[in-house]
C-alpha cells in the first residue's frame, strides 16, 4: 500500500454513512431541537438549517459536530430586540431541555449529565430580506456582534478542493486535542494549499505541516463572508507556537516510522465488542473504579 | 503555550516523561502552559496495535507528594456522574489512589496502562449496557473499606482505622495493643500479620490512607 492510498484508507474508516447510528442520532436530536425553538418562537419563522462539517462535507467519525443555525428576518423581534436578547433567549429556550454551554456565538447542547451531544445551535438575524449574510452575538468578542454568512462558508471548504486534507488535518487536530477554532483551521489549511491542489494527499499534509512547523508567524486568513469585518487573525497567532510544535513531532515521527505512525493501523471496522473482550481478557493487573 | 524546548533539566525531565508516555500513547502529548506541564489527546484502546476505541483526555498533575494525576475525559462522552466514576468537574475516578500507590513502581505511564486502560475499558462496556469488567468499589467511604478492608483482611472500621494507624509508624513495637482489638500486645497476637503487611504497605501511604478515611469524619 502506497502512503496515498494509506491516507484514503484512513478517511474511509472516518466516513460517517448517512444510515449510520451516529448520524441517526443527529438527525434525530436536530429535529427536537427545531421543534423545540419552533414552539419556542411560534409568532416567528425563523430559517433553521444545518451548518458545520455536515454541510462542508468534512464529517469524520471521530470529531462530528453538528451545527445547527437558527436565524430570525431582520425585522422580527420576536426573539428579542438586539442580538444579544436573541442569543439569550434562544438559549433559554434551549435550557429546557438541554444544559446548554453559552461559547462565543454559538450554544453547545450537553444533557443534564454533561455528555456531549456534538451540536452546536449558533443564534443570528439576518441583515435583510435576501436572507443570506447575517449577524451573530459574540459574548466575549472585541465586537459584540459578527457579521458572516453561512452559505459563503459552506461554499468556501466544500468548493476548495482540499476536502481530503482538510479531513485528515481535522483527525490529526482531534487526536491531538489542538484547541483551534475550526472554521480558521478550515480556512488556513485551504490558504496554504491554494497553490497545492494538485499535489498528492501526503505531500499537501507534509507541505501543511511544514509551513505549521517553520513559520514564524501564521499567514493572513481572511473570513470569505466578511473580509475586513472579522480580524482572525488573534486566533491563528494565539495557537501557532503550539501548531508548530505538534506539527514538527509529526513531521518526525513520519521521517522515522512511516505514515501508519501518525494515523495508526487502519480501522477496519472489526467488531468492537469482541475487541473489548479481548482487552479485558489480556488485562494483568485488575483494577475497579471509586468516586471519594 | 510554548514550544517545548529542552533548555533546563526540568523541561529535559519532561520531554522524556513524553516520549516514555508516547511509546504506548502516541496521540498524548506534552503541553507547558508558563511553568505547569499537562498531556492533552488522544487516549487509545488497542489490541496488538489495532486500535480499536478512544478518549479524549487532559492530564493534570496536582501538587503534593502521592498524589495521583488528575485525568479528565474532555471529549464530553463520559456522563459527568458520579455512577459512572466521573466527578462533577470532569476528573475521572480510576480507582481508590492508595491502591495504586501500593503496587509499587508507581509511573505515569504504568498508570496510564493499568487503572486508566481498565477504566476506559470499562466505560465502553458500561456504554454497551455492560457491567464493570472487574467490579467497582462502593462510593466514597463504604468504598475505601472495602478497598483498605481487602488489602489489611479485616472488615470492621474500627480495626481498619487502628492497622492503618499501627502500619502508619515507621516501627511498630510490640508491647503496643494489637490493632485487631483483642487487648493483646501485638508480639502475643498479630505481629506476623503487621510484619508482612508492613512490607507491602509504606507507612506514609497508610497515614494518607488513614486521611482519607478521616475526610469523612469531618462535619
Amino acid at each position: 500500500m502506497t502512503d496515498n492510498e494509506y491516507l484514503q484508507a484512513v478517511l474511509k474508516s472516518q466516513d460517517l454513512a448517512d444510515d449510520s447510528a451516529e448520524l441517526k442520532a443527529l438527525t434525530t436530536r436536530r429535529k427536537d431541537v427545531e421543534a423545540l425553538l419552533r414552539s419556542a418562537f411560534p409568532d416567528s419563522s425563523p430559517t433553521i438549517r444545518y451548518g458545520g462539517s455536515k454541510a462542508k462535507g468534512t464529517l469524520i467519525k471521530e470529531s462530528y459536530d453538528l451545527d445547527i443555525v437558527c436565524y430570525f428576518p431582520h425585522d422580527d423581534t420576536t426573539a428579542g430586540e438586539t442580538l444579544e436578547d436573541i442569543y439569550n433567549s434562544v438559549a433559554a429556550a434551549l435550557e429546557k431541555d438541554y444544559a446548554v454551554e453559552r461559547k462565543r456565538s454559538a450554544l453547545r447542547l450537553r444533557d443534564k449529565d454533561l455528555v456531549d451531544f456534538h451540536i452546536d445551535v449558533v443564534p443570528g438575524r439576518f441583515t435583510d430580506d435576501s436572507k443570506t449574510d447575517c449577524f451573530l452575538y459574540q459574548e466575549n468578542g472585541e465586537k459584540c456582534r459578527l457579521k458572516t454568512n453561512l452559505q459563503v462558508h459552506i461554499d468556501t471548504v466544500r468548493d476548495s478542493g482540499v476536502l481530503d486534507a482538510i479531513r485528515l488535518l481535522k483527525l490529526w487536530k482531534a487526536r491531538k486535542a489542538l484547541d483551534v477554532k475550526q472554521f480558521v483551521f478550515e480556512l488556513l489549511i485551504i490558504d496554504l494549499l491554494s497553490a497545492h491542489k494538485n499535489k498528492s494527499l501526503a505531500d499537501q499534509l507534509i507541505h501543511v505541516w511544514t509551513n505549521f512547523r517553520d513559520l514564524d508567524s501564521p499567514p493572513k486568513v481572511e473570513d470569505p463572508a466578511n473580509p475586513c469585518g472579522n480580524d482572525l487573525m488573534p486566533l491563528l497567532d494565539a495557537v501557532w507556537n503550539e501548531l508548530g510544535s505538534v506539527a514538527s513531532s509529526t513531521l518526525s515521527t513520519i521521517d522515522n516510522d512511516g505514515w501508519e505512525a501518525v494515523f495508526g493501523k487502519v480501522d477496519t471496522g472489526a467488531d468492537k465488542s469482541a475487541a473489548v473482550k479481548m482487552a479485558v481478557a489480556s488485562v494483568a493487573t485488575r483494577t475497579r473504579p471509586w468516586c471519594g | 503555550m510554548v514550544r517545548v524546548i529542552a533548555t533546563s533539566t526540568r523541561v529535559r525531565q519532561l520531554t522524556d516523561l513524553e516520549r516514555a508516555v508516547q511509546e504506548k500513547q502516541p496521540d498524548l502529548r506534552l503541553v507547558l502552559e508558563g511553568d505547569t506541564p499537562s498531556f492533552r489527546g488522544s487516549f487509545q484502546l488497542a489490541n496488538d496495535g489495532v486500535v480499536f476505541d478512544r478518549f479524549s483526555i487532559q492530564i493534570t498533575f496536582p501538587d503534593g507528594a502521592f498524589k495521583l494525576p488528575r485525568i479528565e475525559e474532555i471529549g464530553g462522552r463520559i456522563p459527568r456522574h458520579i455512577d459512572r466514576h466521573v466527578f462533577g468537574n470532569g476528573a475521572i475516578c480510576t480507582e481508590v489512589p492508595e491502591l495504586t500507590l501500593l503496587r509499587g513502581r508507581y509511573s505515569l505511564v504504568s498508570y496510564l496502562d493499568g487503572p486508566v486502560r481498565n477504566y476506559f475499558l470499562g466505560q465502553i462496556l458500561v456504554e454497551q449496557g455492560q457491567q464493570w469488567p472487574f467490579g467497582e468499589w462502593d462510593h466514597g467511604k463504604p468504598g475505601l473499606l472495602q478497598a483498605y478492608g481487602e488489602v489489611l483482611g479485616v472488615t470492621d472500621e474500627e480495626k481498619i482505622r487502628r492497622f492503618l494507624d499501627c502500619l502508619g509508624h515507621k516501627k511498630v513495637k510490640g508491647h503496643w495493643n494489637c490493632p485487631c482489638g483483642t487487648g493483646k500486645r501485638i508480639r502475643d497476637c498479630h505481629l506476623d500479620v503487621i510484619r508482612r503487611l508492613q512490607e507491602s504497605v509504606p507507612p506514609a501511604i497508610a497515614r494518607q490512607a488513614l486521611a482519607r478515611l478521616n475526610i469523612y469524619r469531618r462535619p
